[in-house]
This record gives structure tokens, sequence and C-alpha cells, in this order.
């Protein structure tokens, strides 16, 4: 069996059997049925209000369990001593880093799943057809949520899990603003204060890359090429993240 | 007799910060021959844990050179060869006995069958075939060192290093280890087990080495080394070499 | 150095050079994705609005959700009767969100009637007559391809300013895009309030052949047209 397969197994086992990741997941599907209450509206904006509360939780919670996951993910093998063991067997600590992913991965996903059925369901009940567009903003969340565990991940090879926290929703933050921060930089005399924004607008990603969901809550087309570029772009990034746990984790005295 | 282990100037530097360094282990020479089991004697804190981390491959040595089987510890593939049971191990709760040696038989690559037949014998050897399907969470201290042990034999190693193996057993469970120790050892397997029990190692190791602040300060067996420094008991023998080194 | 391992530095160069090399491939991607997105206007706006949740909100990128509590609070002030502070709700909505079309709609409604019988003169009022039209107007330039605000300006000229030429060019463009029956009856009733008689039976059959819903009514306004010149009889007109 592949190593890391093996790792992914048992990572997604522990992970499902967290009981944080549970409350989270269940204050989401809390999150997107309470978009219901906007029913006094008219209903092209309820739905509207539907779609955007729904994408949004998604998201945002999505982002939670994934951060939260990654941390625990690592720290609790590093805290119970069961990397000690681990990594006394034949197991290449790469193949470790990645099954850790994949298996975070998996989590994701079946979170993500369960989450965007019942927003699916809600659309359903409530207008009878899904467009596109939706499932087409709910992909790239998935992919954004990926990237997200991969970062987290590689932050938690050699930081604590605090500091992973921090970091993770900092850099969450300013993923969503640094296409802005750069435009802003651009205009700016300093030749030093340019040369920064442009270092970091080229080495944080840009999360607004995943962002449509504002325009497929007012219908606005998004073509398929759009997605092919931001899940590529989501997949380099992964691999660098990776390269990067991989490597502090390879140095890690454990 | 070949060298199973064979341990060269290892040195390693803790580095606290900047300025503070802590010495794990200072020009550290060691061999151990094949089918010896050799004791591992230290106080707490004397490097036996940081010497037994170097040799697999969990931290990085400042100095000096490591090879086990004729191979260098930085190849992962010398762990297939390896056995290995930590200090109080500590395992994922969530699984089931055979659960994990399930788990550690796909890491170790057996193919499916040979996993299921060592598992099995494993698990009644160690006598936990009644309760292979209960969760670890409630196997007793006892009962994951036992456990513990059947990873470490699982994948039928060269060497097995045992980090204090008996501390969590009663004396049945401690009497058992160690006539299973001696069994193992007819087999031809290497030995290479820590502890601070003297009465333990007295018992079975063919040689032994005294540890303290990072230093192997005395090797060989048991009977010479009394002789040696005159002392008529292991206790003193202990306590004199130990204290000569302050 | 002490370290013993010569392949530390090797392994080191080969993953920063490969994350150097990923990082210049995904500039490429970002400037196509950069393009991609001003083109097909997938591109956010950031507006910063000191102490509200909702500018919080769409810090993070949550812009749908923070026009969303927005629009709720126009809700709020509508029914409490604050007029005014609608007002800078409604350009907030529509710069965070201009394809979100009801606020535009409503908003120029809101200039245009409600706003306007508060005030006094006849000059405050046409003020803000205007000022309602003009909303529709960047309205309809941010939502050219759909019939919705296109109609809301007709409508306001035809209704409110009593404008029909203006109420036919914006009635003619919301035709083009897929649209209620009731837009044509509009656009045919704009055509006869401007004496262009001959344009309004053409639309009237057009609406009697094509729109069920409306089959009687135009067959009525049709004979009136086609007997007296006027879409009532002139007994209709006392």
């Amino acid at each position: 069996m592949y190593k890391p397969a093996v790792i992914a197994k048992n990572s997604f086992k522990e992970l499902l059997r967290k009981k944080g990741l549970q409350v989270l997941l269940v204050f989401g599907l809390i999150l997107i049925g309470s978009s219901r209450l906007f029913s006094f509206l008219t209903p092209g904006e309820e739905m509207k209000m539907i779609k955007d509360v729904g994408l949004s939780t998604i998201e945002f919670f999505g982002a939670l369990i994934v951060i939260f996951g990654a941390i625990g993910a690592l720290s609790s093998e590093v805290e119970k001593k069961t990397l000690y063991t681990l990594l006394a067997k034949p197991l290449k600590r790469r193949d470790f880093v990645l099954g850790k992913f994949l298996g975070l991965s998996l989590a994701t996903l079946l979170n993500f799943l369960l989450m965007a059925i019942f927003f699916i369901g809600l659309l359903l009940f409530k207008e009878h057809t899904v467009s596109s567009g939706i499932f087409k903003a709910l992909i790239l969340i998935l992919f954004e949520l990926f990237l997200i565990a991969a970062i987290a991940l590689a932050v938690s090879t050699f930081a604590s899990p605090a500091f992973t926290m921090i970091f993770s929703l900092f850099l969450y933050l300013v993923g969503h603003l640094i296409g802005y921060g750069h435009s802003l930089m651009e205009q700016t005399e300093s030749a030093l204060l340019k040369a920064a924004g442009t270092l970091f607008y080229r080495i944080i990603p840009n999360f607004e890359n995943f962002n449509i969901r504002d325009k497929v809550a007012v219908d606005i087309f998004v073509r398929w090429n759009y997605l092919v570029k931001t899940i590529g772009y989501s997949l380099i990034y992964i691999a660098v993240a990776l390269l990067i746990g991989i490597y502090f984790f390879q140095k890690r005295e454990i | 007799m070949s060298a199973v282990i064979k341990i060269e100037n290892l040195t390693k530097i803790y580095k606290l910060s900047k300025r503070r360094e802590v010495t794990g282990l200072l020009n550290f020479n060691l061999e151990v021959e094949e089918g010896e089991i050799f004791g591992l004697l230290g106080p707490n804190g004397s490097g036996k844990t940081t010497l037994l981390k170097i040799m697999l491959g969990l931290i990085s040595p400042t100095k000096g050179k490591v090879e086990i089987l004729g191979k260098r510890m930085d190849n992962v593939e010398v762990k297939k060869d390896i056995g290995f049971l930590p200090e109080n191990p500590y395992y994922y709760e969530y699984l089931t006995g055979s659960e994990l040696l399930d788990f550690y038989g796909d890491i170790f690559d057996l193919p499916e069958n040979v996993k299921r037949r060592r598992s099995q014998e494993l698990l009644s050897t160690v006598g936990l075939a009644k309760v292979k399907h209960m969760v670890l969470r409630n196997y007793s201290k006892g009962m994951l060192e036992r456990i513990g042990l059947a990873c470490a034999l699982l994948n039928n190693p060269k060497l097995l290093i045992l980090d204090e193996p008996t501390t969590g057993l009663d004396p049945i469970g401690g009497r058992e280890t160690r006539d299973l120790l001696l069994g193992l050892k007819k087999e031809g397997k290497t030995i290479l087990l820590s502890s601070h029990f003297l009465s333990e190692v007295e018992r079975i190791c063919d040689r032994i080495g005294i540890l303290d602040q990072g230093r192997l300060l005395a090797v060989g067996r048991l009977k010479e080394l009394l002789k040696e420094r005159k002392v008529e008991t292991f206790e003193d023998l202990f306590i004199k070499i130990v204290k000569n080194n302050v | 150095m002490l370290r013993p391992d010569p392949h530390k530095h090797k392994f080191a160069i080969k993953i920063f050079s490969t994350i150097i090399i990923l990082l210049i491939g995904i500039s490429f991607l970002q400037k196509s994705i950069n393009l991609q997105r001003k083109v097909e206007d997938l591109e956010a706006r950031l507006l910063l609005m000191p102490g509200e949740i909702a500018g919080s909100l769409i810090l993070v990128g949550f812009r749908g959700i923070g026009a969303d509590l927005l629009w709720l609070q126009v809700h709020h002030c509508w029914h409490s009767g604050q007029h005014y502070r609608m007002l800078p709700l409604f350009n907030a909505i529509t710069f965070l969100q201009p394809h979100f079309i009801t606020p535009w709609a409503v908003g120029g409604w809101h200039m245009a009637y409600n706003i306007y019988v508060l005030m006094k003169t006849e000059k405050e009022k046409n003020q803000w007559l205007q000022a309602g039209l003009d909303f529709l107007k960047k309205g309809t330039q941010h939502n050219p391809d759909r019939y919705d605000l296109h109609f809301e300006l007709g409508w306001t000229y035809y209704h409110k300013a009593k404008d029909y030429p203006n109420a036919i060019k914006y009635f003619e463009k919301a035709i083009k895009f897929p649209h209620p029956d009731y837009v044509d009856n509009c656009l045919a009733h704009a055509y006869a309030k401007n004496g262009q008689i001959g344009n309004s039976i053409k639309h009237w059959e057009y609406i009697r052949d094509r729109s069920p819903g409306f089959n009687k009514v135009a067959v009525r306004i049709l004979h009136n047209l086609k007997t007296y010149g006027s879409v009532n009889a002139p007994e209709e007109n006392e």
C-alpha cells in the first residue's frame, strides 16, 4: 500500500473523531439553515440572501474546520508521542507530510460535501433549480479550502499550534486583501515600499481568486476556463506549501 | 560475528539559544555484536534517550556516525529490520489492538497474509488475543506496554531497541517479557535495551554500558567490570562509576 | 560547521529552487486571472466603513453578506421613516454588488417618488426626480444586459416625469432582453401618449398575437386606436 495513503487513512479516522470539528460543522449547518429567516423579503431578495449566507458559511466554517484540523493533525501526534513510534518505522518524513495532507483533504472534502449538499437541498426546496454558477462557486471554495489545509499544515511543521492558528487566520485575511494592498502599494512614491508590496503580492496566495460567490449570487456568468485557471493556481500553491512543510519537517527534531 | 550497531564519535549538542548549549552526547563510541543483549544504563538525563533517538533517525547528530546493519541511519530502509518500543508507549487511542498492528503492518509494507499471521501470533504471545477488538483507550498501562512489544516485533526485526521495557509491567509481566527477550536472543536477534532497573539488566544482558552526562563511562561484561573496579555488586559498581564522574 | 551531512544543503537548494520556479509560474497565472476578473466583471470592490459590522465582513471577502446586511438596514430605515438615511446605504450596496438589481430599482424609486412628495418647492421636487433618474441610469450602465433597470427607468420617465420620448427610448431597450409581458404594454402606451399612433397600433397587434393574458385588452385598445385615434374611447375619457 502506498505509504501516504496509509497515513491518510489513519489521520482521516482521527479527524472524524475530533469533537471541536463536529461542533463547527453543526454551527455551519445551522447558519446555512438560518438563511431561511429572511423570508420576509421579496422572493428574489430572499434567494440572493440564502445564496450569500450559504456560500459564505461554507467557506468560512470550512476554513475554520480546515485550520483546526491541520493543527490537530500534527500536534496531536507530537504531544501524544505517537510520532516518535511512527517515525522509528520505515516511513519517509516526506510521505508522512503528504499522508497528513491527504487525510486532511479527505476530511475537508467530507465536511464540505455535508454542508454543500444541505445548502443545495435548501436551494432546490425553494427554487427547484440550481444554477451552474452555484456549483462553480462551490468548487472554487473547495479548492480554496484544500489550499488553506496545505498552508496550515506546512506552518504546523515548524510552529506551535497557537502560532499556526493565528498565522493561518491572519493569512486567510491578508490573502483576501492582498489584491487591494498591491494596487495601493503601486501608487506609492517609495521604491522600497513598492518592491516590498510586489514581493508580498508574489508570495502570499490571493484568496480573492476563489471568490466568485458574490457574483453568482446575482447571476453573473463565470466561464469554466476561469475555474481551470484558479484550480491550477490552487494546486501549484498547494505544492509550494507542501514543499515548505516537507523541508521543515525533515529538519525537525522529534 | 559482525557489529550490528556501530557508533563512532557521536556528539549531540542541543542549542537552547545562541549562547546556551546542552551536551546530550559527547564523543560516544559503541559496537554491539549480532545476537547479544546489550544493556544501556544511566541515571535520568544521562543521554540514553538521545542516543536511541539518533539511532532511530528522529534527531540528527551534531557530529559522528551511526551505522546499523551496515547502513547509515538516514537510509529509511534500515528501519525495516529494527523493532522499537518507546518508553511509556502511547498509541492512537481510537484504534483497537488489531487495528494498530494492521496500521503498523502497512507502514512496514508487509504483505497482507504475513501481516495477518504475525498479528495473530504476536497478540497471543503477548497475551492480548482476547482484547484485540477493544480500543486502546481502555487498555491498562501494562496492556499498552504489551501491545507496544507486539508492534516492535511485528516486522520480525533483526535488531530490537527497547526503552525501559518493563516500567509499566507487574512482576509477572516483567518476568514474561524477560523470558520473551531471552527467547528472541536464541533466535539470533540483537537486543539493545535501556533501563535503570539494575536487576533486570543484570539478569538478561550479555554486556552493559554505563552512561552519564552524555559520556560512555564503562562498557563490558558485568563480571569483568566488577573485577576491574573491585566491587561486589552491580549497584556498587554503578554508583562508583557515576559518582566518580561528578 | 560540525554538520556531517552533505545532503542537507543539496536538499534545501532542491526544495527552494522548485518553490521559486513554482512561484514564478504562479505570477503568470495570477496575471491571467486578474485580466479575466477585470474583463468578465468578476472583480470585487473594496469599501471601508469604520464601525460597521458590514464593513468588517466586506474586508474579509464577504461582500455579499455585507450588502445583505446593509439591505436589511434599508428595510429598517424604511419602516421607521428615515428616508435620508437610506440614501448612503443604496450607494454602498450598489457599489459593493452593482449586479444586485433590487437596490438600484428601489433606490431610484425612493428618490423619484417618496422623497419627491416630501419636498415643498417645485425646484426641489425636480431635483429629486432627476436624482432618481440618474441613479437608475447608473444602474443600467452596470446591468445593460437585462430588462429590469431599463424598464424602471422608462417607467419613471413615463409615469413620474411624463417625458414620453425618453420613456420610449428605455422601454425599447428593455424589450430587447427577456422580459415580462407588461413591459410591452407600457411601451405601446408610451407610443400612444407620444402621438406615435402607428407605432402604438403595431405594438398592440404584437401584444394581441403574442401574449394571451393581454389579448382582450389589446383587442379593445386596438379598436379604440383605429376608431378614435386614442387609447380610450371618448365616453371613457369622461
